[in-house]
């Protein structure tokens, strides 16, 4: 199957293919019976030019698909005017007679004599077509605005030429057609300059380069002196068609001044081809290694990358990678051969045994790279000469990150004074790149491992939220409403309400010291020892009294809960309370609003006969519409920004404000005036409430 | 932030350790860092001065928890003097007047260091 742009492609060739034929038949019948006149030498012309017209598209086509190398196109090119001057010569060789210049074709002709004058003519337009492409390709590369321009100014003179030489058009051997000529001459010798591809080969392809252009070059030249000369096969090709023949003419002469000039810049280029190709290698390396220090987890492919790179770009002997790491408790450095290149360990150990050591302290202190010209003359490493290291010279520079010394990376070579300012920038820089590396690479573990443990704290605070009430009792004599929310992931405080039997109901609140997970852990055994006692204690001064003596036993020396625990009686309308160390509760009847304060002692401070002996007892007769307060210390000490404590006259007040209200407009009540309170940000500490208020039984 | 700084002067056997501005979480430490001195010169009578102590947290209180057992084991005290009303009341809610000696004047505490034991 063919698509359409091969169609296209087909009918580029077909069209010439029909249409010279045509012409040669023309020609037979022309020189048979000597038939002329202008408008047929028009129209022959037109198909000529239309002809190479089209198979210059067919080559453009064809050539853009391929992949160009300037060294083996000039030795393409140079084959195809081997082939064209062989073919040159063979038609010199048949086509003996001396014909007269100009369009007159009044002697008679053989016709083998016109279908070799065709041939050439093809085979010499093909060639030169594709030479002009070849050369297209050449000038414009890295192309400049001034590079363009010459080269369009070209071929508008080229074809301009060309057209002066069209018959009928103007007298032949007109002067306009000259200075079309001349000129372009002119800026065939300004666009032979345009060189700028030389630069980019390396050194063999420059040496390909010399040979092949200066083979076209004396290929060329004969082929010019056959397009000037008068022999009968050039004097047929002017005849087939005069434009055609400048065209050929001027492009020949394009080629052999472009690819003297090339040969002769080749050349000059070869002895920088060395250098230009380090400087290739130092930018490929570093673009692979920018590309490599943001892969950080092959960290230990960089780090060989490195090393493999310095020996080859700065052609070194052996290369290695010191990495340092300090021991935070110690202060003891310790040096690990991270990667290494054509050495030994034990070589390496020899360097940095004896006065090895004042290397490493020379890097410290200067934080720049150290040259050593001669390693068994320099006084630093002069024990290497003992030892059996090697001659030669060593460079290392160090890797710094955030002004710290982290590691070196060290190069040695086969001869004293061999590192030059390039070998050090380039390792300078090599050694920077690992400096990255190695600073993303922490910075990306350490993210890791702050995401890790958000993520624990997340399944800790989903966790401590399930062993807080899931649910309230609801009941008709009382209502509940509360809430706990901690400034951190997790916090210290807890809240319970425990269903007893006996129409009873435990309320308890707790506030471990501190904040965050080791409050956490507390108030989970806490909720422990509370869930456990409240079911075998029958007062409240009993449960936290047993309480304390098992915190006493598993809380830290500078740790301690405060708590307070109620038990509600349903039946009897009484709220009995004991107090271990926590704020009071509030307590607001139609009469009053007081805090309850009994005596008590925190839990964890003090053994059993203390806090026995601290901790009392109340009871509260409730009315119908009273009101009790269980908060944590979060509420009463919340600080705004003038440090000022919200203190328990603010919370007394606002829930005085709103005894009509339902708890829970109450609870948010209070939160709101504590938020408004602080001001901007969150909670100082861990914030929990309880409001329960007294219906009154039934 | 208010920071909060540490005074310690000694009057023959008794060390005085002032307190001044903001004592929690944050510079609960600072105090640790202090008892642990005394500790390490066998300072154990120890008046603690809370004339400028403007706030104390529970991490506070949980500093002279952490030290006290030990102070007295060597036959010391520590003893709270010059509280405002306002860090008392801290002090008074967890049950610490049961636990510690608090007086209203430094020298009070001093003096008390010097009287025979019970």
């Amino acid at each position: 199957m063919m698509n359409s742009s091969s169609i296209k492609r087909f009918a580029l060739l077909v069209i010439p293919a029909i249409l010279i034929p045509l012409v040669f038949t023309f020609d037979v019948i022309r020189s048979a019976v000597e038939f002329d006149n202008a408008s047929s030498t028009i129209l022959r012309e037109i198909f000529v030019i239309g002809s190479f017209t089209l198979i210059g598209l067919y080559i453009e086509k064809r050539r853009s698909s391929m992949q160009h190398n300037a060294p083996r196109e000039i030795g393409r090119v140079f084959f195809a005017v081997l082939i064209s001057l062989f073919i040159l010569a063979v038609s010199t060789v048949i086509q003996p007679h001396q014909v007269s210049g100009g369009n007159s074709f009044r002697i008679h002709q053989s016709a083998l004599v016109l279908l070799a004058s065709t041939l050439v003519t093809l085979v010499l337009g093909v060639l030169t077509l594709y030479l002009l492409f070849v050369i297209h390709d050449l000038v414009l590369f890295k192309r400049r605005k001034t590079t363009w321009r010459y080269y369009i100014i070209y071929l508008l003179l080229l074809f301009a030429a060309c057209a002066a030489d069209f018959p009928s058009l103007l007298p032949e051997e007109n002067i306009l057609a000259s200075i079309f000529f001349s000129l372009a001459m002119l800026f065939i010798v300004v666009n032979s300059f345009k060189q700028n591809w030389i630069m980019y080969l390396s050194r063999r392809e420059k040496k390909y380069s010399i040979i092949y252009s200066i083979l076209l070059f004396i290929g060329l030249v004969l082929m010019d002196i056959y397009l000037v000369s008068g022999s009968a096969s050039n004097n047929a090709l002017i005849a087939y068609s005069r434009p055609l023949h400048t065209f050929i003419r001027l492009n020949a002469f394009f080629g052999t001044i472009y690819f003297g000039v090339t040969f002769i810049s080749t050349l000059f280029h070869l002895p920088t081809a060395e250098v230009f190709e380090r400087k290739q290698s130092e930018l490929i390396s570093l673009h692979n290694l920018s590309r490599l220090v943001t892969q950080v987890f092959d960290f230990n492919d960089l780090l060989n990358t490195v090393t493999q790179m310095t020996s080859e770009v700065c052609g070194a002997r052996s290369v290695w990678l010191e990495l340092f790491s300090m021991d935070e408790n110690s202060g003891e450095m310790t040096v690990e051969v991270a990667a290494k290149r054509n050495i030994s360990q034990e070589d390496i150990d020899l360097l940095a045994a004896d006065d090895g050591t004042q290397l490493q302290r020379y890097l410290m202190d200067s934080h720049k790279a150290l040259l050593i010209e001669d390693l068994w003359s320099d006084r630093r490493t002069k024990h290497l000469k003992k030892s059996g290291f090697a001659r030669g010279s060593l460079l290392t520079v160090p890797l710094l990150s955030h002004g710290k010394l982290i590691g070196v990376l060290h190069a040695t070579k086969d001869f004293q004074n061999a590192f030059d300012q390039d070998d050090i920038d380039v390792m300078t820089t090599f050694a920077d790149h690992v400096s990255i590396a190695i600073e993303n690479s922490r910075l990306i573990s350490k993210s890791i491992e702050r995401e890790r443990l958000h993520q624990e704290m997340m399944v800790a605070q989903r966790m401590q939220k399930r062993l807080l009430p899931q649910s309230l009792p609801d009941l008709p004599e009382a209502e509940f409403a509360a809430v706990s929310e901690s400034s951190l992931e997790v916090g210290g405080d807890y809240y319970d309400l425990i269903a007893l039997p006996d129409d009873r109901i435990g309320i308890v609140v707790g506030d471990v010291s501190g904040k965050g997970v080791s409050a956490a852990f507390y108030m989970a055994e806490v909720k422990g020892i509370v869930m456990t006692l409240s079911k075998i204690c029958k007062t409240p001064h009993q449960l936290l009294s047993r309480a304390n003596d098992t915190l006493m036993e598993t809380l830290e020396k500078n740790m301690f809960i405060s708590a307070i625990y109620g038990v509600l009686d349903v039946r009897n309308a009484t709220l009995t309370m004991a107090r271990a160390g926590h704020c009071p509760v509030i307590y607001i009847s139609r009469q009053s609003a007081e805090l309850i304060r009994s005596t008590g002692i925190g839990l964890g401070l003090t053994g059993r006969d203390q806090f026995e002996k601290a901790t009392e007892e109340r009871t509260i007769h409730l009315q119908p519409g009273d009101i009790c307060i269980f908060y944590t210390d979060g509420i009463t000490e919340s600080r705004n920004a003038d440090m000022e404590e919200y203190g328990y006259d603010r919370l007394v007040e606002i829930a005085k404000t709103c005894t009509g209200c339902t708890v829970h407009e109450m609870k948010e009540k209070i939160l709101q005036s504590v938020r408004t309170f602080i001001g901007l940000g969150t909670y100082n500490d861990d914030v929990t409430l309880i409001v329960l208020k007294w219906n009154g039984t039934r | 932030m208010i920071d909060f700084k540490i005074h310690q002067r000694d009057s023959e056997d008794v060390s005085v350790i002032e307190l001044k501005g903001y004592l929690d979480a944050h510079t609960a430490p600072d105090l640790e860092t202090a008892f642990q001195k005394l500790i390490t010169e066998n300072k154990f009578n120890i008046v603690v001065n809370c004339r400028d102590l403007s706030y104390i947290s529970s991490a506070g209180l949980g500093v002279f928890m952490a030290y006290v057992e030990d102070i007295r084991k060597n036959k010391g005290d520590i003893k709270l003097t010059n509280m405002t009303p306002k860090v008392y009341n801290v002090f008074d809610l967890l049950g610490f007047p049961i636990l510690y000696e608090i007086y209203k004047d430094e020298q009070e505490a001093v003096v008390r260091f010097h009287e025979p034991k019970k």
